[in-house]
């Protein structure tokens, strides 16, 4: 079993699969529009003391810590820096 | 005999929709607002062939669910406006997240036309798109564009007048599942016992918005008949779980079509994300934000100067035309004074306007501002404004009137109020006349310098009374931030021209408008009880002058700087104007500069603070007028003007008497 952690732990170049969005129905149908699914795998381009820029699908988003909290991930794997 | 259809265009943000819409339309637009909502309509008129066509630019929207504004406006049109085509604008660079959209139009039974855009990206990319493959999949013919460049325009238009020809035109669908499609005919016959709804909106569409649980759709059939019977269709379902896998069902439609119709629409870690790591990091973001913003400025001034010495020749050429022996006298001070001194005073800073709204275009255009959103979030939220917020604070450089306007696409109303109230503090281009009169005149060897320090005491004040508001008036957390970040992009100058132009065109019309009205009531007032001195203490105008000075003075101001500061109400420009007509320098043909610096009541001190005052009193009339607008409420307008007051004239005080200690005069 793989663990399941926030997006905002997760330090640059590193790829993970989305596990579950914890946020209300508005946001997360909205997080789905832009592709920020689950089963769906994003690579974090940036972070910085929890806030992120991660690739979707070939879009690249920016995410606050705040947002960043509410998406759970597994991680698949680790990257060289 | 011309034929005239309806297009609309939908898309994601950052997809290069508003440049199809330009290169279509070209200069023939209208812009005005959605009925009933604060959301900027744009449309125009193309012509192809005995073709009319008239393009509506819908809000850029990620999907067609109520989740903002937009959103609904988008999909209202659609529905009740019915259009006869609706074109979808792609970005073909990033296919597979555009196409969710297309999903959600393809159900509300209209004619469609996908855009392939920034075709040329892709292909450069490696990136190729089946078109074919796409029609026959999809149903819906797709063009290839390229809107930067104005390609596949007409072809465009083509396909589009095709589609609405065609009739009638193919159903588009996408299968949910036995269980979901049970459910969505069950829903369907339901409404179809209502011909109220089901002859208003698709009633397919209808039904898959009810089971995805969306609280519009709910008010549309909370009146109808067939409310209860659709309900219990409803009642049989877990919402959460219907919704989730609908929302799977249309990605593994995306899925299993994508390979197929392109074969490399997978993007991996370019330049783009490489030059993020340097722009958003830790320690650079903030110092490359404001060199930036420092080195926009300095190039500001230094490209403006010769554009702004020409103009300025040419008034004082027009000026000694008048001035010279025109009678009768008061004629020629009516235009000497008047016009060509209030006018020619504001139009000098024509360049310096044009020349800063190209700059921040080009960086808006480039991608670049999208990051500094980014970067600027974390300082943002910890003084109590949301990392969305800054767009509308960087639009106020330009003007406060698009830039409240912009505080739109901010959902929470806290957040939103928040950041309308400190928006004036930001020093849009109309204080820019003023600044460039008063530290070119005091500061000539540091002017750049002095103006950058202007629009960062803006800054600081907006930020400090956010901080302020959060403590006190508006107390709560700020939304967490969300944005997309568009690719970086070589602007093309013809884009950030007309960018440019949309946003400094306004000032020219209000230098001919209320600029002019309010530099011939200055002069009217400075000429009358007839027979007075012009602009002298006796004069109308310097008895309002010589009452409100006692109120300026602690702040080093006379009253003719008191006079200039009440008409800088209607708009900040019509301070310099004001002075030019009060200094009388339009008949002579002297610079405003030159009679400022040999007034004995002003200095470099005196100068700082007035620039420091006219930067934070009052908002104008006009951003006044959309902060009522946009708050609906005489309350905050209210609280806004004396909040504004305050603070200008405590930094005011504070600038002027330090200043005075530290120098030892004015």
């Amino acid at each position: 079993m793989r663990e399941t952690i926030p997006i905002s732990f997760l330090l640059p170049g590193t790829e993970a699969m989305v596990n579950d969005i914890r946020a209300g129905d508005g946001l997360s149908r909205h997080l789905v529009a832009m592709g920020i699914r689950p089963e769906c795998r994003l690579t974090v381009i940036c972070a910085d003391r929890g806030s992120l820029i991660v690739s979707v699908a070939g879009s690249r988003y920016a995410l606050s810590k705040g947002m960043a909290m509410k998406i759970l991930v597994e991680r698949i794997e680790v990257k060289a820096q | 005999m011309t034929r005239k259809i309806r297009i609309a265009l939908a898309g994601n943000p950052n997809v290069g929709k508003s440049t199809i819409f330009n290169a279509l339309t070209g200069s023939r637009q209208q812009i005005g607002n959605w009925p009933g909502v604060t959301v900027e309509k744009k449309s125009g008129f193309a012509h192809l062939g005995e073709y009319e066509i008239e393009v509506v630019d819908l809000p850029g929207t990620y999907s067609l669910t109520a989740y903002s504004v937009d959103e609904v406006v988008a999909r209202d049109y659609i529905i009740d406006e019915k259009p006869d085509v609706v074109v979808h604008v792609v970005d073909a660079t990033n296919f597979e997240r555009n196409l969710y959209l297309t999903t959600q139009l393809m159900e509300l039974d209209v004619p469609l036309v996908i855009a392939l855009n920034m075709s040329d990206m892709a292909e450069k990319n490696g990136t190729a798109i089946n078109r074919m493959k796409m029609k026959k999949f999809f149903e819906i013919p797709a063009v290839r564009t390229v809107g930067s460049k104005g390609e596949g325009l007409d072809e465009l238009l083509r396909a589009a007048i095709n589609e609405a020809e065609t009739s009638p035109h193919h159903e588009h669908a996408i299968g949910y599942g036995d269980r979901t499609e049970r459910l969505i005919a069950d829903l369907v016959a339901a409404l179809g016992k209502d011909p109220a709804i089901s002859t208003r909106y698709p009633p397919r569409w209808l039904a898959i918005r009810l089971l995805e649980g969306d609280e519009n759709a709910q008010e549309k059939i909370a009146e109808s008949p067939a409310r209860d019977a659709a309900l219990a269709v409803l009642a049989k379902i877990n919402p959460a779980e219907t919704e989730a896998e609908m929302a799977d069902r249309r990605y593994e439609v995306i899925s299993s079509l994508l390979p197929q119709v392109c074969t490399t629409c997978v993007r991996t870690m370019n330049s783009s994300d490489l030059i993020d790591r340097v722009i958003t990091n830790r320690w650079l973001g903030i110092p490359i934000f404001l060199a930036l913003m420092w080195g926009a400025f300095e190039l500001t001034f230094a490209a403006a100067a010769p554009f702004s010495a020409a103009i300025e020749a040419f008034m004082g050429y027009c000026a000694g035309l008048v001035g010279s022996g025109m009678e009768p006298a008061w004629l020629g001070s009516f235009l000497g004074d008047g016009i060509i001194g209030g006018m020619g005073a504001i139009l000098i800073f024509i360049p310096n306007i044009f020349i800063l709204l190209f700059l921040l275009s080009v960086l808006e255009d480039s991608g670049y501002l999208a990051r500094a959103a980014f970067v600027m979030d974390r300082l943002m939220y910890s003084i109590g404004l949301p990392g969305k917020s800054f767009i509308p604070m960087l639009i106020g450089f330009g003007c406060n009137v698009p830039a409240i306007m912009a505080t739109r696409t901010i959902e929470d109303p806290k957040d939103r109020l928040l950041t309308i109230l400190i928006n004036p503090f930001m020093s849009c281009s109309a204080r820019l006349p003023v600044y460039v009169l008063f530290a070119g005149a005091f500061f000539p060897a540091n002017a750049g310098t002095v103006v950058f320090v202007l629009y960062v005491l803006g800054i600081v004040v907006a930020i400090g009374s956010a901080w302020l508001f959060r403590k006190t008036i508006l107390p709560g957390k700020p939304a967490p931030f969300l944005m997309e970040m568009p690719p970086y992009r070589l602007p093309t100058i013809a884009t950030s021209i007309v960018h440019m132009w949309d946003r400094g065109s306004m000032y020219i019309r209000k230098a001919g408008g209320v600029i002019l009205f309010g530099a011939l009531i200055v002069w009217g007032l400075a000429s009358l009880p007839y027979g007075v001195e012009y602009g002298s203490a006796e004069s109308f105008a310097g008895m309002i002058g010589h009452v409100l000075e006692p109120l300026v003075a602690p702040l080093g101001f006379d009253w003719k700087i008191a006079v200039a500061l009440l008409f800088g109400f209607v708009a900040k420009e019509v301070v310099v104007g004001s002075l030019g007509v009060l200094y009388g320098t339009g008949e002579d043909g002297g610079s405003l500069q030159g009679a400022l610096l040999a007034d004995p009541s002003l200095g470099p001190v005196t100068a700082f603070a007035l620039m420091a005052f006219v930067l934070l009193y009052l908002p104008c009339l006009a951003t006044l007028a959309v902060i009522r607008k946009e708050t609906g409420s005489w309350k905050w307008t209210g609280f806004s003007v004396v909040y504004g007051l305050v603070v200008a004239y405590i930094v005011a005080f504070l600038i002027a008497r330090l200043g005075f200690l530290a120098i030892g005069g004015i």
